[in-house]
């Protein structure tokens, strides 16, 4: 075969494998792989009728020496997390309730608009038993905020505020005993893909405050997949 | 003097392979003025604004515009590369293509190239001078968007303190936008509205749009803005002027 001819086919196939190296070395290191299923719990009357009934349960701590890190606070122990893992299964056309023990401090969230609750049944939340559309914008911790692809078969959108602590109840080490209880519901639709995030700039100082946690995925989002019963 | 050195050689246009340069550039023009348009324009989209059928419209010229320019660069590398084939790699006098030290080729390339860049620069003014007419509407809506990771949400300013994640608009009404961020910076853009504009933490940037057509379209950061950018969409829906005062009634705005 003619060398030059040779040589231009050799590069060709160099490219593609140095291409197809860094496409299977970003996709490998992109997640955390562990996911937490949902837990059955019955039938539910709500506003689109009797549906199952599925729960989840997380926390939103301070620091990486809880959650999916271990117990050393993996590599980076001083960033701020969401535990037990960050990746969540859940049926399709369900009630999801999902209840967030919030054990961080906060300040005035960036937005307002993420000071409110979005997308859940009736629009509301319950925070250490009291039923409400919005918090103090002063004094929030995070969010859990669930989106999805706009050409997504069902548009899913729910935002909902965690209050922070009172610094004053933040020990100084460990966490304090008396974390914000936060639960919502809100209804799957058809089976797909979805991402959520914390909208409160809880990262490093880098990006606006959105580097660091924010920008890794395993800490402060993960991935939200809606499967078919 | 030899026989080949007396005989006069033809004149460039009565060249064979020139003829067949012709003949190939004029294919190549159609063939890449017809698919560049018509795929470019259909990846768009239906257009939902005035806007963004002017800018299909432009388009759609330039690219037929351009395409000889394409045409003609793909012609003349198909032709060397027959040659290649056809001659190796000593090619007879008569193969020769090459033109040197020509002011008049040079200079018809410069001037065809300015009028070419001349008209894109012209027309792209005039259409943007057209696309922000509603700015200067008294009548037209007031939506402030604020952009931040990973999402949108929208005031509807007119309307009371009605908000919202999706973007609702009624048909036929001029409508302006004032953009900013509250992060990094983000595209605004309405895919198949024809509008786009960043999004500047510490600045509003205006922007405006008369849509025109009911139906529910696109809204996507066109800005890579971290980890989620690709998550940052949400759909508009235009609505008649109807159902937009029920929905912004039913969001705890005014009519």
């Amino acid at each position: 075969m003619n060398k030059r001819l040779l040589g231009a086919l050799g590069t060709v196939i160099l490219g593609v494998a140095v291409i197809a190296g860094i496409g299977t070395y970003v996709a490998s290191a992109k997640n955390d792989s562990r996911v937490m299923v949902a837990t059955a719990a019955g039938t539910i009357n709500t506003p689109q009728g009797n549906l199952p009934h599925y729960t989840l349960d997380m926390s939103a701590y301070p620091d990486s020496m809880a959650g999916s890190h271990g117990t050393t606070g993996g590599v980076h122990p001083d960033w701020v997390t969401y535990g037990p893992v960050t990746n969540f299964q859940v049926p399709a056309h369900s009630l999801i309730t999902i209840t967030i023990k919030q054990y961080d401090s906060g300040a005035r969230i960036t937005n307002d608009f993420f000071a409110s609750v979005h997308g859940t049944v009736d629009g509301t939340a319950i925070i250490n038993g009291k039923t409400v559309t919005s918090v103090d914008p002063e004094a929030v911790g995070h969010t859990f905020t669930l989106h999805g692809l706009s050409d997504a078969k069902s548009q899913l959108f729910v935002s909902v505020p965690l209050p922070s602590v009172p610094d004053a109840s933040v020990p100084a080490s460990g966490y304090t005993k008396s974390p914000n209880t936060i639960t919502f519901s809100f209804i799957t639709g058809d089976a797909g893909n979805y991402v959520w995030n914390c909208e409160y700039p809880c990262g490093d100082g880098t990006v606006a405050r959105f580097g660091g946690p924010m920008s890794t995925q395993g800490y402060m989002s993960g991935n939200f997949t809606v499967v078919n019963a | 003097m030899s026989e080949l050195e007396t005989q006069k050689r033809p004149s460039m246009f009565e060249r064979k392979d020139v003829k067949q340069t012709v003949f190939i550039w004029v294919i190549f023009t159609a063939i890449i003025g017809y698919f560049a348009s018509t795929l470019q324009a259909r990846s768009m989209g239906a257009a939902a604004s005035e806007t963004m059928s002017t800018t299909i419209h432009m388009i759609r010229v330039f690219t037929w515009v351009a395409a000889p320019v394409a045409g003609l660069v793909a012609a003349m590398a198909a032709t060397t590369l027959m040659s290649k084939i056809h001659f190796g790699d000593n090619p007879p006098e008569e193969a020769d293509h090459q033109i040197r030290n020509s002011p008049r080729a040079s200079a018809t390339w410069m001037v065809v190239s300015s009028v070419l860049c001349l008209f894109a620069v012209v027309w792209g003014t005039v259409v943007l001078q057209k696309d922000n007419a509603a700015l200067l509407n008294s009548k037209a809506m007031n939506i402030n968007v604020t952009a931040q990771q990973w999402a949108w949400n929208f005031d509807y300013v007119d309307n009371g303190t009605a908000r919202s994640d999706v973007l609702y608009l009624p048909v036929n009404k001029p409508i302006v936008f004032h953009v900013t961020s509250r992060d990094v910076i983000h595209g605004f853009w309405i895919v198949q509205m024809g509008i786009k504009v960043d999004a500047n933490p510490g600045y509003v940037t205006d922007t405006s749009v008369t849509p025109n057509k009911i139906g529910i379209y696109d809204l996507r950061c066109a800005e890579l803005c971290g980890l989620y950018h690709a998550y940052m969409q949400t759909k508009v829906h235009v609505v008649s002027q109807a159902d937009y005062d029920a929905w912004i009634k039913s969001q705890g705005g005014q009519a």
